[in-house]
């Protein structure tokens, strides 16, 4: 099975691999065809297939996704028509079309579920990463992370590196991790922030210089030969699993592994298994079984093991569903608005601009043309928001001219996929070379929440002001949930600006609730939003009016 | 050159008022627009970002201008099936722009509005007596009864406009129909153009005493 799913390694779905900027995103669907199920997903996330070695006394490090099996739908709306009509939640479905990550936060902007923190503990060779694979694939659901104990070795010196050459240094031991970085990364996972999880190199015995990015999980699966060892890990788990494998049969495996695969002799893997493996197994490992709540006898194999877990796993997940939209709507009715809004002047150019935006029989072109014109009057508006302050020059004319001055370097736009997209223009008119993030949050048909879909900001999105942008905002759902990716990155909240051309009251009491230190810029408010959270009267769909995907009418 | 602090205080839409009547009105200025400013007086400033700013800045003075014209309220409906009420400008307005720098502030005015007519007036300046006079003039034929938007970024004595403005009415423009999109004026150009065509709206993102004249050379990189 490793083996096997050694050929489709990507990153978990909701990691990546992190050379210049981080990604996240489960949209094979998007990228993929239908007949591509042999080929590595062309996803621009995809790792460099390099396997490092690895010390002889752990289990095979793999974290992938169940990518390799889902059946892929070509489109994007396609997709969401599919997960309209099939629960994420249905454990026994074989195909579920990927969805997006519901939301995990509360309409105060504060941490509702918590992702669902899974342990698997289990001697070397056990099969702990078969089991966590099997449980990905039984699980079928998107926005499952692995995290490998693996990643938190200590970086050796150069004396213990000879040392592990000589096959002297004792990896199975507790102190050969980094426990303290292991509960950081854990915790701050656990609350729903960004992580960079390092990557530790086998030959060098030290951690590479890039790191993996892991955010937005619904799911963690934690792996590891000591995962029960350190009582906060303990803690932090939802479940606690043991894998327990005859002893004959973890030595068989660590065998033929080392030997076979590995090309190393059977005088040096009888040496550590007997100085280290196994009485580090006696003396940690076994021990740790006291703390399981499901111990599996064989390992993947198991096959109602397995299903047991799935089954509490999804029965867990399915408690844990919330409404944040339907709060949302109601929720501070009759507030005077927010200090934190600001509203574009309401000269005649722009309430010109808004009739012809607003009129259901503008053409396409006008459409475009006069929205991009209110677009960069928005942006020009927000970016007289940041801070400055007083600059003296020299002007040509020998005189000394006391000007103002940007206070921000670094500004970066965040675009909310499809409608703000729109507005990317717009910004980059106004800013030279100016980075722009993207995040993909899409309305579930059958919940109408909100969901994420697929996340890129650039590496170091907490240095810079962030101007984020979307055309409409209703309830102010989707926009919360892309500040609450945004702060899970370390974004500081006064750093960041909402930008919108239009919005309506009820969005912008929720969002200055739950992020009363974000700026909300728009061209105008309106008073209302219908059933179907349009906002009254509205400019209706606008990302399908901008792009021309409005369904036709004859349907 | 010496100048005296109080030449150069900021003016606010009040001082404006008092000082010119309803003739004149300032782009409200923010930080954003004053940055734009400084970036333009800077000596230092490239050519490359010269341009980019000031063009940045003529397309807030041109949407800016553009409130000035004409406009009826009118109803419309929304894709929701809701009622907006908006409002619509008229047709027959045209551009002019005054050779060369007012030339810069073309594709602001063609960013706003697609397919407007721009007509162009040569004004020259006698070396000797700098008496302003007109070289060449073009306009849409019946521009007597449009709207103009008269373009010219920098305005220091208010000649070449006062010339400008004199070829407009002699084609049948009313001195009430022209609107004055300007980037940096001097107070005494703004008097003196006041004085001589009272009816004229002017619109300019700054007052200041000293206008930076380098602006159509660097633009268009003739220095």
């Amino acid at each position: 099975m490793a083996g096997k799913l050694n050929k489709f390694e990507t990153p978990s779905s909701a990691s990546s691999d992190s050379d210049m900027e981080l990604a996240l995103e489960l949209s094979e669907q998007v990228f993929i065809d239908e007949d591509d199920y042999t080929r590595a997903p062309a996803s621009p996330t995809t790792v460099p297939n390099v396997r490092p070695y690895r010390p002889p006394s752990t289990g095979s490090n793999i974290t992938k996704s169940p990518r390799a099996r889902r059946v892929r739908t070509a489109s994007m709306s396609q997709s969401t028509k599919r997960t309209a009509a099939e629960s994420i939640l249905h454990a026994d479905r074989r195909t579920i079309y990927t969805a997006g990550r519901p939301p995990w936060y509360n309409c105060t902007g504060g941490q509702e579920v918590e992702p669902f923190l899974i342990g698997i503990c289990g001697a070397s060779a056990s099969g702990k990463t078969t089991v966590a694979a099997k449980i990905i694939e039984s699980l079928n659901i998107p926005w499952v992370t692995i995290v490998s104990m693996d990643s938190f070795y200590k970086v050796l010196n150069e004396k213990q590196h000879q040392a592990a050459q000589r096959n002297e240094y004792n990896f199975d031991h507790p102190d050969a991790f980094d426990m303290d970085l292991l509960v950081t990364v854990l915790q701050r996972l656990k609350e729903g922030k960004k992580v960079e999880v390092p990557i530790y190199n086998y030959v060098t015995h030290a951690r590479e210089s890039r790191t993996k990015t892991m955010y937005g999980a619904n799911v963690i699966i934690f792996e590891g030969i000591l995962a029960f060892y350190h009582a906060d890990v303990v803690r932090m788990l939802d479940m606690k699993v043991f894998v327990d494998t005859d002893a004959d049969i973890r030595l068989a495996r660590r065998l033929r592994r080392d030997i076979v695969q590995r090309g190393r002799d059977l005088e040096g893997v009888l040496k550590q298994y007997m100085t280290y493996v196994k009485p580090a197994y006696q003396s940690y490992i076994a021990p740790c079984m006291a703390h399981a709540d499901i111990i599996v006898p064989r390992g993947g194999e198991n096959h109602v093991a397995i299903h047991l877990i799935v089954q509490h796993v999804h029965k867990q997940l399915q408690l844990r569903g919330f409404k944040v939209r339907e709060k949302l709507a109601v929720a501070h009715i009759g507030q005077p608005l927010p200090d934190s809004l600001y509203v574009l002047k309401d000269t005649p150019q722009v309430q010109g601009l808004h009739t012809f935006i607003r009129n259901k029989d503008t053409s396409r072109d006008e459409f475009i043309f006069y929205s991009k014109r209110l677009m960069r009057l928005v942006i020009e508006f927000a970016l007289s928001l940041l801070p400055y302050s007083e600059v003296d020059v020299d002007t040509p004319q020998g005189f000394n001219y006391k000007g103002r001055k940007c206070d921000v370097e670094k500004i970066c736009g965040v675009s909310i996929l499809r409608a703000g997209e729109t507005m990317e223009q717009a910004i980059c008119d106004v800013c030279k070379d100016i980075r722009i993030g993207k995040i993909l949050i899409q309305t579930n048909q059958q919940t109408d929440e909100p969901e994420l879909y697929y996340l890129r900001l650039p590496k170091d999105i907490k240095d810079y002001r962030v101007v984020l942008m979307d055309a409409t905002v209703a309830t102010g759902a989707a926009a919360i949930m892309a500040i609450r990716v945004l702060l899970d990155h370390d974004v500081p909240e006064h750093n960041i600006s909402l930008v919108s051309l239009l919005m309506a009251e009820i969005g912008v009491h929720s969002i200055a609730y739950a992020f009363p230190q974000v700026k909300i810029v728009t061209s105008a408010l309106d008073p209302e939003i219908n059933e179907k959270f349009y906002v009254l009267p509205g400019i209706g769909n606008f990302g399908d009016r901008y792009f021309g995907t409005e369904p036709s009418y004859d349907e | 050159m010496e100048l005296i602090d109080t030449d150069i205080r900021p003016w606010n839409a009040e001082d404006v008022r008092e000082q010119f009547g309803d003739s004149l009105s300032l782009l409200p200025s923010n930080d954003n627009i004053k940055e734009l400013q400084t970036i333009l007086r800077d000596k230092n400033t490239t050519r490359s970002d010269f341009k980019f700013y000031a063009d940045r800045l003529i397309r807030l003075v041109i949407e800016e201008s553009l409130n000035n014209l004409p406009f009826t309220d009118c109803e419309v409906v929304t894709p929701t099936g809701a009622l907006y009420k908006g409002l619509k400008y008229g047709a027959g307005n045209c551009g002019v722009s005054i050779v060369r720098s007012g030339e810069a502030m073309e594709q602001g005015l063609r960013d706003c509005c697609r397919s407007i007519r721009i007509g162009k007036i040569l004004v020259e300046s006698d070396t000797d007596t700098h008496e302003a006079h007109v070289v060449y003039a073009k306009f849409p034929e019946d521009i007597a009864r449009r709207q103009v938007l008269l373009m010219y970024p920098i305005m220091s004595t208010g000649n070449t406009v006062k010339q400008a403005v004199n070829v407009l009415t002699q084609h049948g423009v009313k001195e009430e129909r022209i609107i004055l999109s300007n980037l940096f004026c001097t107070p005494a150009a703004v008097q003196a153009v006041v004085d001589y065509v009272p009816k004229m709206k002017i619109l300019t993102s700054e007052l200041h005493p000293v206008a930076p004249n380098h602006f159509g050379q660097k633009y268009f990189g003739t220095d």
